[in-house]
This record gives structure tokens, sequence and C-alpha cells, in this order.
């Protein structure tokens, strides 16, 4: 019974014109995508390696250690997921003077954006008579006479729209994917291609969610016409209103200071008011070494001071005390000041999650965000490759501030002792440098297993709420 | 005749079950959205207070535009604070940058609920005007009459129109007004009348889709029929194509990427005072090259990203959803142009300065005055000039098709 039930299912389906307006547009749309997407990845890496290049110059002939962090910095490299899943990896830096805004504008477009708008807007088109739509042709009743229990005839709904929107689904995929893989570029791995069957799986969970709510709403309406009103508007609700209202409601709900005002306030405590403290423990501590050695006090020019520091053991035992105390002093007031700086942040910091927190679960009602972070952090362009590319942003940053540097400032003390290591150009072309390496696919699964949780509890919910409905639907 | 004709479209549109989710629909995504969005300017107006420049500041900070609140646009890159030093500008970013989910999902202001929502709202209220009336056998009856089929399809079209525009103006005008007796929000007449401006593309807007509804169920024997090939089509026209038409014109005209560019700057910059240590003196003159050499970098972004947003624009004007954000967000004051010309003015400001700022950094003066910054978003002249008009006109075009079509094809049409 079951397999005529479905076969009966899928055989409606893939007779219908709104089967075939759907896999045609989805067909098309994927491997556009794909092409475009593709083009855009493999101009990324060109862009990437250029800029590897114009790097490696600097390094050689410019480096210095004072002003280093503001060229050396980490950078993420393009994913090659990124050719199907765009994620927060698009240019939108409202940190920098020259910003892109036109991904503002028009958010780019991709599997996600395809399966979250299109597939679900095709799963409430496949099903939004499933049951009104039987009832107006008749043909429920006499499905009924025939003793079937009403719970497989949902059931068998509900699985052959799952099955019909697969199908077009793996297909428009397949072809995208060999769009893209038939570029030379493009190399995916077996953690890759694990991630897009998940992502492919959470797709079919996300179509049967939409799929049910249709069969649910369908079975409350007597018409067809009012059915699809009715999905339609739950449909526009849950895809287009409430995952964009979640961050606004967050920030009221949970309000963080303006990140302007924060940087402002731990720019002063670093800058100016640093500046004051270092100049006034300098003058102290120097005022000490001077009573220890009293040599420092003559007044020489530099070259005398060159002199004297080569030829004078004790004048350059003194000498270097006096720097010592000097750095000493610069030391402690970056200390003092870099912890208030390092507070105000962390207070930001700690809002700033508490708010995110907030607008993530709000919008999680909405199975469009839960497939949207699903699908990101899978494919390492969400949220939590950011926090895995700040942790490897830090381990790089030990290695190079804390192993390297000294290292390297020793080395040049050593030759030049005189010599002002942080304002000379060193060549670093031996500097550790930054390299990204995607998170293993275990985090990037447990990061999913919440989205994903949502929506197959979503999916049982409605199942039963449509069950539900049907028992009490009048064929007649 | 066709008053009659639009009179009964309104009276059964106002029966129906269909109407009553569309009303529904419409005042409480309207009124949710005012009502976010107000709040939402109310924060950054606080913000604005705090991050205000004191007075000689070198700062460069615009106050929020109380018509982001309709058309959010560029708003928050717009209202970043630039602070001019010797090495550039530096640019801070606001609160929402923050909280990631801000960049997941679109912001879901009036021009987003017109530009999606209502757009879908129109074209259900256009889909089956003529196939269900012929299903039901109402059309055979109504053409019997003395009426001609172009008088029965303006009735309908006006008839439907009306009652979308109705309350969509009533629920607009009431949040608005709900709004003014906000004190902090003050709007001038000529943000008022640019409103009324956008609100008129709005309902510009929305008559294209609704005579494409008409256009297909004209053509189309079946609603169901009709509905989904209208959904498709809609979902081409407000989400695709204007998203890919941004990514095509990407393939055609290469500009650098910011990180590109934030790394060349860094470079310049280091590399700069780096010389003007080592090489004694002229520290002064080094940061004036600097200051010139991140203009030319500037520039040649700006020149490049000029001619990207045109393709992108052109490609996207296949879309009326695009063509209408454009228009709206540039009458608005938040659209593409004006960020651009905000920047270019914040440089003129940096230049008009940065002599004094650097002459002042190397004699340790403490606290010096500049003069301020003030921006004067563009008139409205020069918006229509620059794009405005060609969209609206070419919104009207696409109206004007999408009817005549619907007309061709409801005079071909089987009454039967």
């Amino acid at each position: 019974m079951w397999k005529t039930l479905i076969a009966k299912e899928l055989r409606a389906h893939l007779l219908s014109f709104r089967f075939l307006a759907g896999f045609v547009t989805l067909f098309v749309l994927v491997v556009v995508t794909a092409f475009v997407l593709t083009g855009d990845y493999v101009r990324r890496l060109d862009e990437c390696s250029a800029r590897r290049t114009e790097l490696d110059r600097y390094l050689r002939t410019y480096a210095h250690f004072n002003r280093i962090g503001n060229v050396l910095r980490p950078a993420q490299p393009p994913v090659p997921f990124q050719a199907l899943v765009r994620g927060l990896t698009a240019d939108v830096n409202m940190e920098a003077f020259d910003n892109d805004p036109l991904p503002v504008m028009f958010p780019l477009i991709d599997l996600t954006f395809i399966v979250t708008i299109l597939v679900s807007l095709i799963a409430l088109i496949l099903t939004y008579d499933a049951v009104s739509g039987e009832k107006e042709e008749g043909t429920l009743k006499l499905m009924l006479a025939n003793g079937l229990p009403r719970s497989k005839i949902v059931l068998a709904k509900a699985a052959g729209a799952g099955l019909m929107l697969l199908g077009p689904l793996v297909v428009s995929l397949a072809a995208g994917l060999l769009v893209i893989v038939l570029d030379p570029r493009v190399d995916w791995t077996g953690a890759d291609w694990a991630a897009l069957g998940l992502i492919l799986v959470a797709a079919a969970a996300y179509a049967t969610v939409f799929a049910l709510i249709g069969i649910l709403v369908s079975s409350v309406h007597r018409s067809s016409a009012s059915s699809i009103m009715t999905s339609l508007f739950v449909w526009t609700l849950l895809v287009l209103v409430v995952p964009n209202l979640s961050p606004y409601a967050a920030s009221f709900l949970s309000p963080a200071p303006s990140r302007i005002k924060v940087a402002r306030e731990t720019a002063r405590l670093t800058d100016v008011d640093r500046d004051d403290l270092g100049r006034k423990l300098a003058a102290q501590y120097r005022a000490e070494v001077l009573r220890e050695h009293p040599v420092l006090g003559e007044r020489l020019t530099e070259a005398e001071v060159k002199r004297r520091v080569a030829e004078d053991p004790q004048y350059r035992a003194a000498y270097e005390a006096g720097r010592a105390a000097v750095q000493r002093a610069w030391d402690e007031a970056n200390r003092v000041q870099n912890a208030k700086a390092d507070e105000l942040r962390r207070d930001l910091r700690k809002k700033e999650e508490a708010q995110t927190g907030l607008a993530r679960a709000i919008s999680m009602i909405s199975p469009l965000a839960d497939f949207s972070y699903l699908a990101t952090d899978l494919s390492s362009t969400g949220t939590r490759n950011q926090a895995h590319f700040a942790r490897l942003a830090g381990l790089w940053g030990q290695a190079f501030y804390r192993d390297y540097q000294p290292r390297k400032i020793e080395a040049f003390r050593a030759k030049d002792p005189t010599g002002d290591p942080w304002n000379t150009a060193i060549d670093m072309s031996d500097a550790p440098r930054f390299h990204y390496v995607e998170e293993g696919l275990g985090g990037r699964v447990r990061a999913a297993l919440p989205p994903f949780g949502a929506l197959l509890g979503f999916c049982v919910v409605l199942f039963a709420a449509a069950y539900v409905a049907f028992i009490r639907y009048d064929v007649r | 005749m066709i008053g009659t004709v639009a009179r009964k479209e309104i009276v059964s549109n106002i029966l129906s079950y269909k109407f009553t989710v569309v009303l529904l629909l419409m005042a409480l995504l309207l009124a949710a959205s005012l009502f976010i969005m107000h709040r939402d300017f109310a924060e950054r107006t606080a913000d604005y207070q705090v991050i205000r420049p004191a007075p000689g500041a070198p700062t460069a900070v615009v106050p929020p535009n109380p018509l982001s609140i309709f058309a959010k646009g560029l708003e928050n890159a717009m209202t970043r604070s630039f602070e001019i030093g010797v090495i550039g500008v530096d640019v801070r970013a606001g609160q929402s940058s923050g909280n990631v989910i801000f960049s997941f999902f679109p912001a879901p202001d009036f021009l987003y609920i017109v530009r999606v929502v209502l757009s879908l709202v129109a074209l259900l209220l256009g889909f089956d005007q003529i196939s269900s009336e012929r299903e039901r056998g109402t059309l055979k009856l109504m053409l019997s009459g003395p009426v001609s089929r172009a008088e029965v399809l303006l009735g309908k079209w006006l008839g439907n129109f009306a009652s979308l525009a109705a309350p969509f103006l009533l629920v607009t005008a009431l949040g608005t007004a709900a709004m003014l007796f906000d004190a902090d929000i003050r709007f001038s007449a000529g943000q008022l009348g640019r409103f009324a401006l956008i609100l008129a593309l709005a309902l510009l807007y929305m008559a294209f889709f609704l005579s494409l509804g008409m256009l297909v169920s004209a053509l189309t024997r079946r609603s169901a029929t009709s509905v989904i090939a209208l959904l498709f089509v809609w979902a081409l026209l407000v989400f695709v194509l204007p998203n890919l038409g941004t990514l095509v014109a990407r393939q055609f005209v290469a500009t650098p990427s910011v990180q590109a560019l934030n790394e060349k700057r860094a470079q310049t910059w280091t590399r700069e005072i780096l010389l003007g240590i080592a090489e004694g003196g002229g520290l002064g003159e080094r940061m004036k090259t600097i200051s010139r050499e991140e203009d030319r970098m500037e520039e040649d972004f700006r020149l490049k990203f000029e001619r990207l947003v045109r393709l992108a624009r052109n490609i996207n004007r296949l879309s009326p959803a695009a063509g209408f954000l454009d228009a709206a967000t540039g009458i608005a004051g938040t659209g593409i142009d004006e960020e651009i010309r905000l920047k270019a003015e914040v440089i003129r400001y940096k230049n008009s300065i940065i002599d004094p700022v650097i002459a002042d950094l190397l004699a340790g003066k403490r606290d010096p005055a500049y003069p301020a910054f003030t921006y004067r978003y563009r008139p409205l002249g020069e918006v229509f000039a620059s794009g405005a008009m060609f969209d609206a006109a070419w919104l009207a075009a696409f109206n004007i098709l999408a009817f005549a079509l619907a007309y061709a094809g409801f005079a071909r049409a089987d009454a039967r």
C-alpha cells in the first residue's frame, strides 16, 4: 500500500506544471550561480597570491618592529567552498575607509540563498493543495473509501513531496558541482565533500519543513485558493521577516555600548594617557639610575656616546642600565594602560556576545536562519569560522611576538648595541607567516548540530500538527 | 462603467479571505518595521550624541539621517566616524558591527517590506483577476453587458490598485504620524517631501506587480498555473536578478578587494615613516607624501568602483526591484552615490586640514582646533539627474508595458 500511495504522489507531481517550472528554475539558477561564484573564487585566489608577493617584498625591505603590527596581519584566504556558500566572507568591512557597499544593498546569491528562498517556495507550491486540492477534485473521498488509515496518507504525502524535492535538488547540485570541479584551480578535499553531503541532508530537512507547512495549511483550509494565501503568509513571516527582525529585537533587549565609543576611550587610555604615565615613570626611574651612575649626567653628543660605549666598559654598563630603566618605565606604562583598556574591551565583548547570542536564539524560530547558520558553519564561512580564525590568529601572534620578535631584536642588538631595533629596517622574510587551515569537520559538525536539531524538531512538530489537522478534516 | 467595475472589485476584495490575509500582512509588517527601525534610529541618535566630535576636533561624523528609518541603505557606512590623522583617515564603525547576526540578513526597513513583501502582495491581488472570473463563469456574464474589455481590465486594475494603495497609505501615514510625536526625530519639510516621493515610487512599484499579475492571469487558463508562474517570476525579479547582476558585473570590472587595499595602505605609510626616521629630518614631508599616496590609491579604487557600480546598476535595471531600491535610497540620501560622495567630501576635508594637522603633531601641540566638517546631502535635482529619474521612468515603462500586454492578452482571451 505504501508503495502505491507514494508512487501516486510522485506521479502526480512529476506530471505537474509546477514541478517542471520549479525544476527548471532551480537547475538554471544553481548552474549559473556555480559558474559565477567559481569565477569569483578564482579571482580571489589570484588576488590573494598577488598580495602575498607584495607582502614578501615589503618584509625584505621595509619591515621594522615598531609598525610591523600594522602590516603583518592574519588574513583569511579564500576557501574552496566559497564557490557554493558565500556566508560572511563578503567584503563588507565597515572599519576600512574604502568599503565595498554593494553586498549591503544586494546580498550575494549562493547555494544558501537558493535553498532558503527558492527551494522553500517550491516546497510550498508543491504541497499547498495536498489535501484541499484532493478534496476539491473529489479523490480524497475515494481514497478514504478504500479503508486507508489517514496517518498513512499524510505520511505518504510528506514522503512524496520530500522525495520530489530531493530529486531536482540533487540533480541541480550535481550539475553545479560539475561546473565547479571542472575548474582546475578549485581543489575540494574529502572534508569538503563530507560537509557538502551534510548540507544536502540539511537542505532536505529544510525543504521537508516547508512541505509539511504546506500539508498542514492545506488540511486546515477547505479551498486551495485560501490555502495558498495562508501558506504564503506563513512563508513570508518565517523566511522574509523573522530573521531580519531578530538582530534589531536583540539589540533592544540586550544593548551593547557603541564600538566607536569604546574605541575612543581605549585609544585615549593607550595613547595620550599612556604617554603621560610613561614619561612620568621614565623620569622617575632615570633619576634612580642617575643616583647610582652619575656619569650619565654628562651632556654628550650621540657620536661621543657611541665612542664611550665602545671604549669604556663602566660607561657601557651605566648606559645600558639607563636604557633598561627607560624601557622598564614604558613597559610598566604600557602594562597599566593596556590592562585598563582590556577591561573596557572585555566588557564590550561580553555584551556583544550576549546580544549576538540572543539574536541568534530569536532568529532560530525561522527555519531559514537555522539553515543559514548550519550551512555557513559547515562550509567554514560563518561565525564558527570567525572564532576559529581568531584562535589561529592568536597562535600566530604568539609565535611572532613572543618567539620571533625578541630573538630578532637580540640578534640586532648583538650586532649594533646602540642602534634602534624598533625603527630600523630588518629583513623579516623568515618571520613566521599566518597560515590558515580549515577547522576539522568534527568541530564544524558539532556547531551545526543545534540548528539541525531545530530543523528536525520543526519537522516532527509540523508532522504531528498536520496529522491532527488531517484527522479532523471533513472530506466531503 | 469603469467606475462600476472598480467598485465591484473593491467590494469583492473586502469580502474575500485573500484580502484579509493581505491586509493583515501589510499592516503587521509595516507597523513592525516602522517601530523597529524607529527604535534603531533613536539608538543611533543617542550614539551620535556620544561620538559627535568636540569643537575643533579633526573628525568628520554625519548625524543619523531620519529618512534611514524608511530606507536604511548604506546609512551604517555613512554615519561612521572619520578621524583625520597624519597617516590618513581612521574609520570607526558604529554599534551594529559587533553583532554578526546583522550581517546575515538584510535590514527590515520600509523599503524592504515594500520591495519584497508588498510586491508579493500586489501579485497575489492580481494573479486570478481574469482566470478566476473565467473559472466561475462571471467573465461571460460581465462581457455580455455593455462594457468593453478595455473597460473591464482598467476597472479591475483601478479597483485592485485602490484596495492595495488605500490600506498601504493609511498604515504608513499612521506609523509616520506616530513617529512625529517623538521629540527626538525631526523631519524637515524637505525630508517629508522626499518621503512623499519614495511613497510615490513605492506605489508605482506595486502597481507594476499588480499589472504583471493581471497579465499572467489573462494568459493562463487556470488560477493555479498563474500563481505558480508568478511566484517564480517574482523570485527572479526581486531576489535573483539584482543579486546575480552585481556578481556578474564583478566578472567584468576588476576592483581590488578592501583587504588588498588596506594592506597596501599600511605598507605605504609604515614605509614612509620608516624612511623618514632613517633618512632623518623631513618627517612632515613624508607625512604629506603619505597623504598624497593614500589619495591616489583611494581615487584609483573609487574610479574602478564607480565603474563597477554603474555596470551593476545597468544589469540590475532588468529587475524593477533593483531600480526601485536604487532610486529610493538615492532620494532618501542613503544610496551608493551618496556614500561615494560623502567619502569624497571627507577626502576634501582631510586635504584642507592635513598641513596644519601635520605641523601641529610635529610641534607637539596637544589641543589644536580645526574647522568643523559639514555635509550637505545631494539636492533632489542631482539625485534625479544621476539615475533616479531614469529608474522612475523605467518603472513607469514597465508598468505600461505590463498593462498593455495584459490588455493584448485579455483581448485575445476566450471568455468561456
